[in-house]
C-alpha cells in the first residue's frame, strides 16, 4: 500500500483531440461504444504505399484565432491547442480571457515528428529550387515551435521539456512531469503528447511493412499490422498539496512510473518481453503495489506481428494466475497508433476506465493470442471496483514505459 | 532547485579533432559545401573527420552497421567520458541526449528518396535510424548503459533540460550516474535552412557538427567543480522577445560573478554582449571557434567553461537560437 505521508502527484485536468472526437468526452464515449476511426487517408497521396487508411482527427475550430494566425500553425499545433485548452479548463487553470492562471506552468511534451509536414514542404521546395516562404516552413516544423504555440496562446513562460523517445514518448512525458513534481522542481505541469499525420512517418512505417491493409487487430493471431493515427492528449499534473491548496478536483493519483530501454533490436522487443516486465515491476515498486492490484491495463498492442507476441508474454509472466482478473485492451484498434501522443492518450483512457468503471473493448478480435485471451476486454464490459490501472508503451529504440494511476 | 552535479568524465568530438583537447585546437579550414537546393551555391562548413581512426572500432560494431554519423559522434564522445568509470558501474548509468536537428542525414535521405523515386522505393533500412532516440539507443546498447535513456529535442536550451533531467534522476535514485550529451550532424539541407533564416549573413557564422559528453553524478563534499544550477529563462518567438529575455536573464544575479561568453558569430552575439557588458569574463584559452552545432556547441562550451573557471562562481549563458535562453551556474568549491 502507498505511504499516505509520501508526496503524491495527482491529475486535476485532462483534454484530448483524437480521431474519435474533438474533445475527451466525445472521444471516450465513442471508444466505449466500440467505434473505430480508421478511414481512407486524404491528407496526402498514398498511392505508392501498401496501406491507404489511417485514423485522422477532425481539427477543432479555433475561433479566437485569425485565418492568418491559423495558417502559421502546424497541424500538430492545431491538435495541441484545443486539447491543452480543454485540460487547463478542466483543471480550473484558465482565466476568462483564455490565459493560464499559472504563468510559471511547466510543460512536459512529447512528439516524434513535431510539425513535420512543414519540414516536408521545406524539403520539397528546396529540391524544386523554390526560394519563397522557405523560412516560415523550416521555422515552424521544429518541435519547440509547438511548445511555443502553447506558451504563447496560454501566456505561460515556465520551463519546458520535449521528450522524443519514439512511441513511448507520451508516457515518458507524463513520467518526467511526475519526476519534476516529486523532485520539487515544479508543483504543476501540463504534460502530454502531440502527433500529426505526415507523409514521412506514414511511408516509413509502410515501407517497414508494419502497417496493415486490413483491420487493425491487436493481440490477434491474424494481426497484420498497425493503423497510423494522430492526436493530442494532455493531463494537468500537480502535487497533491498544490491541488488541495487551490481546491482542485483530484481525478486520480499518478502512483508509479517505470521506464527502461530494450536493446534487443532497434524496432523489435525482446521476444520474452523481459525488459517490459522489468519496467512494469519498476512502476509497481514505485506505486508499492503487486501485479494483482492492477485491474486494467491499457496495452501498447500495435497489432504488428513483432510487438504483440512479446508484449502478451510479458503480461502472462507478470500477472501469472491473476491474468484473467486483470483486464487488458489496446485502444489502437479504435484510434490508431498515435506515436508520440500514444502514451499520453492511452494513459487518459486508462485513467477514465479507473474513474468510470467502463473498460475500452478490444476491437477487431477474431483469434486472440492464447497467452492473454482470457484477459482481453469484451464489448460493454465494466468493472466497478477498479483501484489501480496501468498504461504501457513501447517504442523504436527499445523505449519501454509504464504508468500506474490509482484512485 | 539546484542541480548539484559533479562532472566525473568528459568527451568531445569536434571538427578540430577527437577528445576534449581538441576544444583548444583550431579547426581545419572550412570546406566549401553546396546547399541542397542550389548545387552551385556554397558556404563554409566545419566537418568532423569520420575517417579518423577513433571511429574505426565503432564502424565494426554489428549494431552500428546502418547508423548515421550522429551515432558515431555520440558513441566516441560517450566512450571518452566513461573511461574512468569502473565497467561494473555502467549498468547503473543513465543517458540523456539533447538534440536540435537530430538524425538529419538519414531523415533527409529518406524523404528525398520518396520525393525523387516514389513512396514504393522508400528505404526500410533508413527509416528506423531517422528517429530522435535511435542514436541514444545504439550508444546505450553498445556501451552497456542499462539505466534509462531519454532523447530531448529543442534548441540549445534542451541542454539545460538534459542536465536538469540528469539531476532529477539522480535525486530520485533512478541511476547512480548519468551521461549527458549534446550531439548534431551536418547535412546540406541545413544550409538551405540557415540561408532562409539569414543566419549565413552573420559575419563569421560557420555551420558545424559534433558531440560532447559529460558524465555526472550528484556532487559530494570532495567535488571541487559543480554544475550548481541550470536555469531556463524566458521563451521567445520574435527577436524583440529574445532581446527582452536576454535582458531578464541575469536579473538579480550578483554582477561580480564572471561569465563565459558562448554566443559566437550568431545573431545572439549582440544580445550577449549587452546582457553581460558589465560582468567580468572568464574563458578557456585558447578557445578557437568550432562553429555552430546547437546542442553540441553549448556542450563544448560547458566543458571549456568548467576547465577555465577560477572564481568561486561562474555563469555560462545558453543562447537557444529558436526557443529559449537560459544559463548554467558553475561553482568552484
Amino acid at each position: 500500500m502507498a505511504d499516505d505521508r509520501a508526496p503524491r502527484v495527482v491529475v486535476t485536468g485532462i483534454g484530448a483531440v483524437t480521431p474519435l472526437g474533438e474533445d475527451f468526452p466525445s472521444s471516450w464515449d465513442a471508444l466505449i461504444a466500440g467505434r473505430a476511426a480508421d478511414a481512407p487517408l486524404e491528407l496526402f497521396d498514398t498511392s505508392g504505399c501498401r496501406a491507404h487508411r489511417a485514423c485522422s482527427a477532425k481539427l477543432p475550430d479555433l475561433p479566437n484565432l485569425s485565418r492568418k494566425a491559423l495558417s502559421r500553425f502546424s497541424r500538430a499545433s492545431r491538435l495541441a491547442l484545443p486539447a491543452a485548452r480543454e485540460a487547463l479548463a478542466h483543471a480550473g487553470l484558465l482565466e476568462a480571457d483564455g490565459r493560464c492562471t499559472r504563468s510559471d506552468l511547466a510543460l512536459s511534451i512529447s512528439t516524434t515528428a513535431g510539425g513535420m509536414a512543414f519540414g516536408e514542404n521545406f524539403c520539397r521546395d528546396v529540391l524544386a529550387g523554390k526560394r519563397a516562404h522557405l523560412f516560415s516552413q523550416v521555422e515552424r516544423y521544429l518541435p519547440q515551435q509547438q511548445v511555443l504555440d502553447l506558451q504563447q496562446d496560454f501566456a505561460i513562460r515556465g520551463p519546458s521539456v520535449i521528450m522524443a523517445n519514439a512511441c513511448a514518448s507520451g508516457a515518458n512525458a507524463l513520467g518526467h512531469a511526475a519526476d519534476l513534481i516529486l523532485a520539487g522542481e515544479s508543483d504543476c505541469v501540463l504534460a502530454g503528447g502531440i502527433e500529426a499525420l505526415c507523409e514521412l512517418v506514414f511511408v516509413g512505417f509502410d515501407c517497414l511493412q508494419a502497417t496493415t491493409t486490413e483491420k487493425c487487430r491487436p493481440f490477434d493471431l491474424k494481426r497484420s499490422g498497425l493503423m497510423i493515427g494522430e492526436a493530442a492528449a494532455f493531463l494537468v499534473l500537480e502535487s497533491q498539496a498544490a491541488a488541495e491548496a487551490r481546491g482542485a478536483t483530484i481525478l486520480a493519483t499518478l502512483s508509479g512510473y517505470g521506464h527502461s530501454t530494450d536493446f534487443f533490436h532497434l524496432t523489435q522487443p525482446q521476444p520474452t518481453g523481459s525488459v517490459l516486465i522489468e519496467v512494469m515491476q519498476s512502476a509497481l515498486r514505485e506505486a508499492r503495489l503487486t501485479p494483482a492490484d492492477i485491474g486494467y491495463v491499457n496495452a501498447h498492442g500495435t497489432a504488428t506481428p513483432v510487438n504483440d507476441g512479446p508484449e502478451a508474454m510479458a503480461y502472462r509472466t507478470l500477472f501469472g494466475d491473476a491474468l484473467g482478473a486483470t483486464r487488458i485492451s489496446s485502444t489502437k484498434a479504435a484510434v490508431g497508433h498515435t506515436l508520440g501522443a500514444a502514451g499520453a492518450l492511452e494513459a487518459l483512457y486508462a485513467l477514465y476506465a479507473l474513474r468510470t468503471g467502463d473498460l475500452p473493448p478490444q476491437l477487431n478480435l477474431q483469434e486472440p493470442i492464447p497467452e492473454i485471451a482470457p484477459a482481453l476486454v469484451a464489448p460493454n464490459e465494466k468493472c466497478s471496483d477498479l483501484r489501480h490501472v496501468m498504461s504501457v508503451n513501447l517504442g523504436f529504440g527499445g523505449s519501454n514505459a509504464a504508468l500506474i494511476f490509482s484512485r | 532547485v539546484k542541480t548539484n552535479l559533479a562532472i566525473i568524465g568528459q568527451g568531445a568530438v569536434t571538427p578540430a579533432g577527437i577528445g576534449i583537447d581538441a576544444l583548444r585546437t583550431a579547426a581545419p579550414k572550412p570546406q566549401m559545401t553546396a546547399t541542397l537546393g542550389e548545387p552551385k551555391t556554397e558556404f563554409p562548413v566545419l566537418r568532423v573527420d569520420l575517417k579518423d581512426l577513433a571511429f574505426a572500432r565503432w564502424q565494426k560494431e554489428p549494431r552500428l552497421r546502418r547508423a548515421s554519423p550522429i551515432t558515431f559522434f555520440m558513441i566516441e564522445a560517450a566512450e571518452q567520458a566513461l573511461r574512468g568509470l569502473p565497467a561494473g558501474d555502467r549498468a547503473q548509468t543513465g543517458l540523456v541526449v539533447a538534440l536540435s536537428a537530430g538524425c538529419l542525414v538519414y531523415s533527409r535521405r529518406f524523404y528525398e528518396g520518396i520525393l525523387r523515386n516514389g513512396q514504393r522505393t522508400a528505404s526500410p533500412a533508413l527509416f528506423p535510424e531517422t528517429v530522435f532516440n535511435s542514436p541514444g539507443s545504439h550508444v546505450a546498447s553498445v556501451l552497456g548503459l542499462n539505466g534509462a535513456v531519454d532523447a530531448l529535442c529543442g534548441d540549445e536550451s534542451s541542454w539545460l533540460s538534459a542536465l536538469k533531467t540528469a539531476a532529477i534522476w539522480l535525486r530520485r535514485g533512478r541511476v547512480r550516474q548519468v551521461l549527458v550529451m549534446g550531439v548534431e550532424e551536418f547535412d546540406p539541407l541545413v544550409l538551405d535552412a540557415y540561408r532562409s533564416a539569414r543566419w549565413l549573413r552573420q559575419p563569421g557564422f560557420l555551420t558545424s557538427e559534433g558531440a560532447a559528453a559529460l558524465l555526472v553524478r550528484t556532487a559530494g563534499p570532495n567535488d571541487k567543480l559543480v554544475i550548481a544550477r541550470a536555469r531556463e529563462g524566458l521563451p521567445y518567438r520574435t527577436r524583440a522577445e529574445a532581446k527582452f529575455a536576454a535582458g531578464d536573464l541575469f536579473d538579480g544575479i550578483d554582477a561580480t560573478i564572471p561569465c563565459h561568453r558562448t554566443a559566437r558569430h550568431t545573431w545572439m552575439e549582440r544580445l550577449e554582449r549587452e546582457a553581460t557588458a558589465s560582468r567580468p569574463e572568464f574563458s578557456a584559452a585558447p578557445a578557437p571557434h568550432l562553429g555552430t552545432a546547437f546542442t553540441a556547441s553549448i556542450a563544448w562550451e560547458t566543458i571549456r567553461a568548467a576547465s577555465a573557471l577560477e572564481a568561486p562562481r561562474g555563469l555560462v549563458p545558453v543562447w537557444g537560437l529558436n526557443h529559449r535562453i537560459g544559463y548554467l551556474e558553475l561553482e568552484n568549491r
